[in-house]
């Protein structure tokens, strides 16, 4: 009698945190004895952070019941973190979007209407119809332009949770459809930074280790990533070798105290902006104590620096931006030895202890380690050097360290930027959905590059604009100028994952002249701030392919029908393309070159091309003989995803830019993923070294093919200030970031009514000090307020995170405090990625 | 009381409805006003009294607390905190002034429900009467004292009706509405008066109280009764009434204990035979050895029916 | 209404009548002890408070001596600010009219001022208690090690995140994963000297039932016999041996060997000297080695 109120209780307690949640829950009073029975089992990848753990997902009524750690999947050996462990639930929230909805007026789409359900006819229609009027309005202001300077007034905002098909898709829709360069993913929020640095010192995009660096180190060093909360599988592999490592050794450095902190030998709290001068430090002490291995870098490296004084990347009229003497430069110039090391003199010990307040001893131990040519390191990064106003240079000032001492593409020896997507690798970089990018590291910029990106896509010559796009910071000003009127946004919440909501990214979605649409599953602060929301398949929901932060690709069937109208992102790229006449949207010289696509629609030029309709329907299966859903190939008659990726498959294999060789489709679905550059079915473990790489010439040891000369760039950079910085009237830094609990903005892990009742709030993490001399205390109401918006959340002063004073931490994944709106947007002049790590507030009791 | 006449119908037709139930209002009003003043809280978020009548506290400072638990609390071997010994004085004391029992009829919400078993069972006309002493009251009152002797718990607090449905009106019933009903029940179909008038520890307390208690009704006028009996129809203590009504020799004020103060007995007469004055009080009109009062056959009778 | 005590007195009254009046007493008397009795009993049913009934801070361990000094008047659960205390309602397994919190529903926030303590008038909640941290409500036992996930190597530690006393009353044990071989495992683990039992843990564990529950301390806590001690504790309290160290050893040692009394026992000073090699670093050595093969 007891037992059985006190369950009944509980059952009611959770199902009233769910309700508050809006949340059903399915099967919670179903039985639980006999669920296992005929359960379909198939590997899928989570579609969480970029660590790329798999697992298997139970399929039974068409519904997703079950979940497990694939035991079989190297990278995470049947474990999940506690998201994963919820996965089967993210899609089964109660307000899950199932039909297109516009905002209407007396029957009519009205930009200040309410939003109506209505079919997916007419929200393709009234789409069609916008799209239109941008693209012919972009065609009369590109007449007469060479291609290198065309401009559109559509543009799209991607993800790097897009499968790589979906990217793949949507970047051919924009840049050869449209000829818009104006698509770019949210990962330039994410690793832009890491990409523009691995471009400049490698010629090639992605790390050159893998997870093996994990067991193979002697010692890690963080630099700005709580791999603990953030990449937990990971760091479980990191913790394990540190457990059974003898003499392992565990170097957090971060501008808190984090939960990785809890396995550091050293833990170290710089100033932010510091860490520039850190590493330049340590580079220093490697040269000054002649610890540089001769060897390597008199064979593998060049020396060069980079312009400096290069601004903030904020609006040009931004005084900061008119002080700036090399805006946005970074064209680097060669040096020597001597230059460079001269360059690093400054950087003493004593210098920057007094600059970052990292006590000189700890700034010795650390150069120490890096000197010490007998411990392998593995130096793991994430948002805190991405996401950084110099985040290239600083990127760039960790390689040099590694370069310097020769560390670097080995197992256990090597930089290692940790992505945050599940597929910021396989799809936004690798395929390129960047404003600046093709697939497989071309760049829009190159001719030769899109050249080769035309020929294989069968286009009209000089189809692909050359100018650089409208970058994710960009994209919003332009909307807010009214230089962008089409906006599609796909698999992200920009509204409030995005920078400086108030002033930059609202008033342009609001903006009269624009039409937004926004693909969702759930009613987002985006979704909320579009004009057209387009329901969306998520994860199991459809075929898909994603590529994890070791080069890792892993595919996966379709498991279960998305509900009611809801299809695809892919669906909806390819779908929308239909309703496009080539002469809508090119203009008469570009068909006169190919004049067999008159006539034709965009879906015939682009994707009933002859390639990617090449493999026809078919019944997907496993070799079990479970049979699998395919919506796409039954609504388009072809298997489109095959033919997108055996297309695109072309680009690495074949392409300008060596070493990017994918396997066939059909390998894929064999294994837990291959780790490219795959050879003849070999995957690449180490790149650029002789043995590991099969790129690599026999007897040159190792070869940054990437690089004409095969020769790493070491590019001094100096120390220069954030934008922004804690001053009288804003008195505190702020950083913003994740928590092990929730993914990005929360839109799935908070409708897990579980994950919702472990951490439902942000909370602002602050010093007790700073918290006393504001008058509050924990768990008090605290206003913080930057000179761009605030908010209001409770206060934490022991929480996870322990601040040091004059700092504090608010996680961006409550969608009832918009911290991102206190953040400004400025970026790395280089790779245009915002800065949400330095903002300064000022908190006060609510 | 006229044959088929309900108590009261005279007053009503003498005095009007609303006169004949003044002291009946007041006393409702009262005591749903003191509950109201509980619930302004939870209800409306106004928090001016917090707690209940167990023990609370009125504007952040004016602290009440039964004194009847305190004493269960020495009993169990617990000194309370000054706050609460204060809050048990403040009541003693005002107890002590206005009748101890004027917490039953002015307060305590099982009043209602057990004037409305009253009521229906004079409308129904049940006789059915368990034999019970209203002496049972001090036993019980014994028991509730010594029961924290015994067990070092408030053993009465898990069973004791009065704070159990008071603390259920302000806090969530549970399944105490079974015991209101329980207590209906039995003081329609077991006895009249059964549960206030014979068991209640709690009036036991409030009635020992209440024996030097200051405020008092009196039989000022009882020179002008007619015999009607409507007082003793509605007394919740008929006893109580007799002395101070019909003999001469008794002061007319009634200085039992276990008057409840309730008014009810105004209310009903026709002639203004009763009215509140103090327990020192002797004014008697007219003046006792003008007018006798006579032999009356009820005086003798078993009051109950 | 009362014939006993209202009649007037029959005509051979006197002594029937004081029969009747001690007969009418006995049976009261025997009447109320017997509900007394029943009382009683149910008082110490209702003294064992039900496992997932826990006390707000300051209330005494003994749920006896707590119902003696509760006077169950609410206002502990007035000045709660987050909703956690309730009174229980007639019917609820715990003593009616006592405020009390499940903390799988809505745990205790452990506030600084601890204001439910401060409106208690009785001190049934204990004024002495100044610190919240140092309340003792129950005790967090992960008392399902089968189905707690960290266990198994999942990365959960919800638990630990959401304790309020953090790093002191939960920490993450580490060890190896054995079954992965690659991975670690970090097991939360309560400390009693720490633990509040406020109930946050168990509110946030991501399970279906709980795996970690706060529990009352008796129920929580066992105890080492009285007639026992942890020498290594009882040292390290006291800062110094107990009984006076020993005077230094001495042993009968071959050359190159030495003893630590207190440390790695037999050392020897280099194990090549201690035995020899089974081979020669000159190979003819062994291969013309006597004895044959």
């Amino acid at each position: 009698m007891k037992q059985s109120r006190r369950e009944f209780m509980k059952t009611h307690a959770i199902a009233a945190t769910a309700a508050a949640a809006g949340i059903t829950l399915p099967g919670l009073t179903s039985a639980k004895a006999n669920a296992d029975d005929g359960i379909r089992w198939d590997k899928v990848p989570c579609r969480f952070c970029g660590t790329g753990c798999s697992v298997l997902v139970g399929e039974k009524d068409g519904k997703v019941v079950a979940t497990q750690g694939d035991p079989d999947a190297p990278v995470n050996r049947g474990l999940n973190c506690i998201k994963g462990y919820f996965l089967s639930k993210i899609m089964y929230g109660a307000d899950r979007l199932t039909q297109p909805l516009l905002r209407k007026k007396d029957g009519k789409y009205a930009k200040d209407g309410d939003f109506e359900p209505v079919s997916w006819d007419e929200a393709f229609d009234v789409m069609a119809e916008k799209w239109k009027a941008a693209i012919k309005q972009s065609m009369e202001e590109n007449k007469g332009k060479p291609v290198e300077e065309i401009t559109s007034r559509v543009g799209m905002f991607g993800s790097g949770q897009w499968t790589v098909f979906e990217g793949y898709a949507a970047s051919k829709l924009y840049k050869a459809g449209f000829r818009s360069n104006n698509i770019d993913p949210n990962a330039r929020h994410c690793m832009a930074s890491a990409v523009g640095a691995f471009i400049r010192a490698f010629g090639a995009d992605e790390p050159m280790g893998c997870y093996d660096d994990l067991e193979h180190a002697d010692a890690f060093v963080l630099w700005g990533a709580n791999m603990a909360e953030n990449h937990p599988v990971l760091w479980s592999r990191l913790t394990d070798t540190r457990l059974t490592k003898e003499e392992c050794e565990v170097h957090v450095l971060s501008t808190f105290e984090h939960r990785s902190f809890e396995l550091a030998d050293h833990g170290v709290i710089f100033k932010p902006q510091t860490d520039l001068a850190i590493l330049n430090y340590i580079a220093n002490y490697i040269v000054q104590n002649d610890a540089v291995n001769w060897d390597f870098v008199n064979q593998h490296v060049n020396f060069t620096k980079t312009p400096t004084d290069i601004g903030y990347g904020l609006r040009p009229e931004h005084p900061l931006e008119q002080a700036a003497k090399n805006p946005g430069k970074g064209k680097l110039e060669g040096i020597d030895f001597e230059a460079y090391k001269k360059a690093l003199e400054p950087y003493t010990a004593e210098y920057v202890s007094e600059l970052s307040g990292v006590s000189v001893e700890s700034l010795e131990r650390l150069a120490k380690l890096y000197a010490d040519p007998k411990k392998k390191i593995v130096s793991y990064w994430t948002m805190g050097f991405n996401q950084h106003v110099r985040g290239v240079w600083v990127n760039g000032l960790m390689y040099n360290v590694h370069l310097l001492t020769g560390k670097i593409s080995e197992p256990g020896n090597g930089p290692f930027s940790l992505t945050g997507q599940p597929s910021a690798c396989g799809t936004a970089r690798e395929v390129g959905t960047f404003a600046h990018r093709l697939p497989a590291d071309l760049v829009v910029k190159k001719k030769e590059h899109r050249d080769f990106c035309e020929k294989q896509w069968q286009l009209p010559e000089g189809t692909l604009p050359g100018k650089v796009g409208y970058h994710a910071v960009l994209q919003s000003r332009m909307l807010k100028d009214g230089k962008l009127n089409c906006y599609w946004v796909s698999t992200n919440n920009n509204m409030q994952a995005g920078p400086n909501i108030n002033e930059e990214m609202y008033p342009g979605w609001r903006n009269p002249d624009n039409f937004i649409v926004v693909s969702e599953a759930y009613p987002t602060v985006s979704a909320m701030a579009a004009d057209l929301i387009l329901p969306v398949a998520m994860w199991a929901e459809k075929e898909g392919a994603f590529g994890n932060a070791e080069r890792r690709t892993q595919f996966w069937r379709q498991q279960v029908k998305a509900p009611g109208e809801s299809r695809s992102d892919l669906w909806q790229f390819v779908e929308f393309s239909k309703r496009f006449k080539t002469e809508e949207v090119w203009p008469e010289e570009l068909l006169a070159k190919k004049p067999e696509v008159r006539g034709k629609t965009l879906f015939d030029v682009l994707y009933a091309n002859g390639v990617v309709n090449k493999y026809p329907k078919q019944t997907v299966t496993d070799s079990r003989g479970n049979e699998y859903l395919s919506d796409e190939m039954d609504h388009f008659g072809f298997y489109l995803q095959k033919g997108l990726y055996e297309e695109y498959r072309v680009f690495g294999k074949d392409g300008p830019k060596k070493g990017h060789d994918l396997a066939e489709f059909d390998a894929y679905h064999k294994t837990r993923g291959l780790r490219w550059p795959v050879v003849d079915g070999k995957e690449t473990l180490w790149r650029y070294r002789e043995g590991y790489d099969p790129f690599v010439p026999k007897g040159a040891g190792i070869a940054f093919y990437g690089r004409p000369d095969n020769r790493a760039n070491i590019i001094f950079a100096p120390y220069e200030p954030p934008a922004e910085a804690p001053d009288e009237d804003f008195d505190l830094w702020l950083t913003t970031g994740r928590i092990l609990e929730h993914w990005h903005t929360g839109s799935m892990t908070l409708r897990v009514p579980e994950l919702y009742r472990s951490a439902p709030h942000a909370l602002v993490y602050m010093h007790p000090k700073d918290a006393e001399k504001r008058g509050l205390k924990r768990g008090d109401e605290a206003k913080i307020a930057s000179r761009r918006g605030e908010i209001a959340c409770r206060v934490e002063t022991k929480g996870r995170n322990k601040m040091p004073e004059g700092m504090a931490f608010i996680p961006f994944f409550d969608a009832g405090r918009l911290v991102n709106k206190l953040v400004l947007d400025a970026t790395d002049p280089l790779s245009k990625e915002t800065d949400f790590k330095k903002v300064a507030v000022k908190i006060m009791p609510a | 009381m006229k044959p088929g006449a309900h108590p009261g119908a005279e007053a009503i037709a003498a005095k009007g409805w609303l006169a004949a139930h003044r002291y009946l209002l007041w006393r409702r009003a009262t005591q749903l006003g003191i509950l109201g003043l509980f619930l302004l809280g939870p209800w409306f978020g106004w928090w001016l009294v917090k707690g209940n009548i167990a023990s609370s506290l009125t504007l952040d400072a004016l602290p009440l607390t039964d004194p009847l638990l305190i004493a269960q609390q020495f009993a169990a071997g617990h000194w309370p905190l000054t706050t609460a010994l204060i809050g048990a004085l403040i009541v003693l004391l005002f107890y002590l002034l206005v009748g101890g029992r004027v917490y039953c009829a002015w307060v305590c919400p099982i009043n209602i429900v057990t004037d409305a078993a009253e009521w229906l069972r004079r409308r129904l006309k049940i006789r059915g009467q368990m034999r019970l002493s209203p002496h049972i009251r001090y036993w019980l009152l014994g028991a509730v004292i010594l029961l924290p002797l015994a067990t070092g718990a408030l053993a009465w607090e898990l069973v004791n009706p009065v704070t159990l449905v008071y603390r259920g009106l302000i806090f969530g019933m549970g399944v105490a509405w079974t015991v209101v009903i329980g207590l209906f029940l039995f003081d329609l179909l077991i006895g009249r008066r059964a549960w206030c008038g014979h068991l209640c520890p709690m009036g036991a307390f409030y009635g020992l109280l209440g024996e030097g208690a200051l405020l008092r009704i009196s039989a000022t006028r009882r020179d002008r009764c007619d015999d009607c009996l409507d007082c003793f129809a509605v007394c919740p203590e008929q006893q109580v009434i007799r002395p101070s009504l019909k003999d001469a020799d008794h002061t007319p004020v009634i200085l039992a204990g276990h008057c409840t103060n309730c008014g009810r007995c105004i209310d009903v007469c026709a002639r203004d035979v009763f009215r509140f004055t103090t327990r020192f009080s002797r004014t008697t009109f007219p003046p006792a050895e003008v007018e006798k009062p006579h032999q009356n056959p009820i005086h003798q009778q078993e009051v109950s029916t | 209404m009362d014939k006993d005590n209202h009649s007037p007195p029959r005509p051979n009254g006197v002594n029937r009548g004081r029969r009747d009046f001690i007969v009418s007493a006995l049976r009261s008397a025997v009447g109320v002890g017997l509900a007394a009795t029943l009382l009683a009993v149910h008082q110490r049913r209702a003294d064992a408070l039900p496992a997932s009934a826990i006390r707000p801070p300051g209330a005494n361990a003994d749920d006896n001596i707590f119902q003696g000094a509760c006077i169950r008047c609410g206002l502990c659960v007035r000045d709660c600010p987050y909703d956690t205390l309730k009174l229980a309602q007639l019917g609820d397994p715990v003593a009616t009219g006592t405020p009390y919190f499940e903390a799988r529903t809505i745990p205790c926030e452990m506030c600084d001022d601890i204001p439910c303590l401060k409106a208690c008038p009785t001190g049934a909640l204990d004024p002495a208690l100044k610190e919240i941290e140092n309340a003792r409500m129950g005790l967090a036992v992960l008392i399902d090690q089968e189905a707690c996930i960290a266990f198994q190597g999942l990365r959960c530690e919800v638990c630990f995140n959401v304790c309020p006393v953090r790093g002191e009353a939960i920490t993450l044990d580490m060890r190896h994963n054995p079954r992965s071989g690659k991975h670690a495992l970090f097991i939360p683990v309560v400390h009693s000297d720490a633990c509040t039992g406020c109930g946050k843990c168990e509110q946030a564990c991501i399970l279906e039932e709980a795996a970690i529950k706060v529990l009352p301390l008796k129920l929580a806590k066992g105890a080492l016999g009285a007639h026992y001690r942890l020498g290594w504790q009882q040292k390290a309290r006291a800062g110094e041996a107990l009984v006076t160290p020993d005077t230094p050893h001495q042993y009968n040692l071959p050359s190159g060997a030495s003893y630590d009394h207190g440390g790695q026992g037999l050392m020897l000073d280099s194990p090549g000297d201690a035995e020899a090699p089974p081979f020669s670093s000159n190979p003819l050595d062994t291969l013309n080695r006597k004895g044959g093969i």
